[in-house]
């Protein structure tokens, strides 16, 4: 009895490993934004405005959410490689050294959304399953 | 951060009480703020962080009166920016500092420029911009960005800042993709740094007049990939003087070329970060009388290693070791080297809002200052020796 219990429990957690996971944000950018697939390197040197420019010289608009949003927590990990308060020690390093400002914070997906369609060249994240409104989703590699 | 709010709308408030507002509020953590211009220009952005700190040493007297505690540690900084197009913007802040005998909290003009960002991999900067030297020169007021109190004082000595801090001319600066490579971050600038004649306490001589006529130099780091930056600074400098030497005796005058280098390597990985460094510094002493001041030719070594800890959104924990010789050939106890252990606990209050612990013990006493010890010799003071230092720190 014991045996076939644990059997099923195995059964039920490799099933739910197998089932693919949701993500958490996506990648979204002005629709006259040429590109559709981009480099995640690419984006994390946009956000870090180290590259200010898409390759049609358009210049690059990044958008941030708020510190605590799940969005920009896994954003930052994934595409950043630094947890979100190592992104703003690089920011407080870049603003009183006069280097650099970084991209808006805004407080919720939709106010991203509107940013993203109101700015050419803008690009932003915001959580798996918000409104796009046309937006385009970039597909990161 | 800025937060988004109406476009072209013009709001005419008092800088100062915007920051006492945007602190005593809880704004976000970097949040700016933003003053709408009329004409249809971007809002000017608005930047500052106050900091005091204490210091408290068992023996000696370090960077302030320290041994029965100071408060002369505190800094002050305001700073404007106004992204004009997106190739073009221009900063400036306005510093004030005190630490021991340096500053009296006079306000100066810290940095200011024009950037021009032409492409990716070249742009210029015109105006006073801080001197990329090592990882954390160009960085070094900006408490908030960092575990611990004090960086360590063999690299970045915080009694040298109105030397080492910021120079008046150009630089060029660029980032370059190297595909699968990385990047390159690189930096090179040239001019003067203009200096303040200050009385030295307890000096045989009186400094007439001082001048840098110039000052050169860059940086490279390679970014092989995100969290890891490798690589050199190099700076060449020349100070020229007209010392008096009472009473009556005349006037030496004395150049000092300098050449400073510096080899770096971080590495941030998830909540860890770990950076080391190692230094040479070669400065030369040249003089028009020999017998009054004497030339020399000194070479120094610098390095240090540290890693910090973030453990939680308001705890990080920090250590490293740093090494100073200030001239290698003459590795004497105690005044020829100075070794610091430093272990530092930072708490985040909240996100605008921090408050920093720092312990030091160090071995030797080649960091500390004979003017701030009586003028008594530096083998004379306690070769072990401790210190307490806490500091707090509010930006916006």
């Amino acid at each position: 009895m014991r045996n076939r219990a644990f059997i099923v429990i195995a059964l039920a957690a490799a099933a739910a490993a197998a089932e693919p996971q949701r993500p958490v944000y996506v990648v979204i950018a002005n629709p006259g934004t040429a590109v559709s697939r981009l480099d995640r390197k690419f984006v994390s040197e946009a956000f870090l405005r180290r590259v200010t420019r898409w390759p049609d010289d358009t210049p690059i608009r990044p958008v941030d959410l708020g510190p605590d949003a799940r969005a920009r927590i896994r954003f930052s990990e994934e595409v950043l490689s630094r947890t979100v308060a190592s992104v703003r020690s690089y920011w407080q390093q870049r603003i009183f050294s006069g280097q650099g400002l970084p991209p808006p914070e805004l407080g919720d997906d939709e106010a991203v959304v509107s940013y993203v369609l109101s700015h050419p060249g803008a690009i932003g994240y915001v959580a798996a399953g918000t409104a796009l409104n046309g937006a385009k989703v970039l597909e990161l590699n | 951060m800025s937060q988004q709010r109406g476009r072209g709308t013009p709001r005419c408030v008092p800088v100062a009480a915007l920051a006492l507002v945007a602190l005593a509020t809880g704004r976000p953590a970097g949040a700016a703020i933003e003053l709408g211009l009329p004409g249809g220009l971007p809002p000017l952005q608005i930047h500052g962080f106050i900091s005091q700190g204490f210091l408290l040493t068992s023996a000696n007297e370090y960077l302030a009166d320290s041994s029965k505690g100071s408060f002369e540690f505190s800094e002050v900084g305001l700073n404007v920016t106004l992204p004009a197009t997106d190739r073009l913007t221009l900063g400036l802040q306005v510093f004030s500092r005190k630490l021991g005998p340096i500053g009296d909290y006079r306000a100066a003009l810290d940095w200011y420029y024009l950037d021009y960002r032409w492409r990716d991999w070249l742009g210029i900067r015109a105006g006073r911009v801080k001197l990329p030297f090592g990882l954390y020169n160009d960085s070094s007021d900006v408490d908030s960005a960092r575990t611990a109190v004090l960086l360590p004082q063999s690299i970045y000595p915080a009694q040298n800042r109105d030397f080492l801090l910021a120079q008046t001319g150009v630089e060029l600066y660029g980032y370059a993709g190297l595909g699968r490579a990385g990047g390159l971050d690189s930096s090179s600038y040239a001019r003067t740094i203009f200096l303040d004649v200050r009385p030295q306490p307890g000096s045989p001589f009186t400094v007439r007049d001082l001048n840098v006529p110039y000052v050169a130099g860059g940086r490279v780091l390679w970014l092989p990939f995100e969290g890891l930056r490798v690589g050199g600074s190099l700076q060449f400098l020349r100070l020229e003087t007209d010392l008096l030497v009472p009473p009556g005796s005349g006037s030496v005058a004395v150049k000092i070329p300098a050449t400073l280098w510096v080899a770096s390597a971080e590495y941030l990985w998830r909540d860890f970060l770990f950076a080391a460094e190692y230094s040479r510094w070669l400065v030369k002493t040249e003089s028009s009388n020999p017998s009054m001041f004497p030339e020399s030719s000194v070479t120094s070594e610098r390095a240090y290693l540290s890693g910090s800890y973030r453990a939680s959104a308001w705890l990080q924990a920090g250590a490293y070791y740093s090494r100073l010789v200030p001239n290698v050939d003459r590795r004497i106890w105690p005044d020829g080297l100075q070794h610091d252990f430093a272990l530092t606990l930072r708490f985040d209050v909240n996100q605008y809002w921090l408050i920093k612990a720092e312990g030091h013990y160090l071995r030797g006493t080649a960091g500390l200052s004979t003017s701030l010890n009586g003028n008594r010799s530096l083998s004379a003071l306690e070769p072990h020796w401790a210190l307490f230092a806490l500091k707090t720190t509010a930006s916006f």
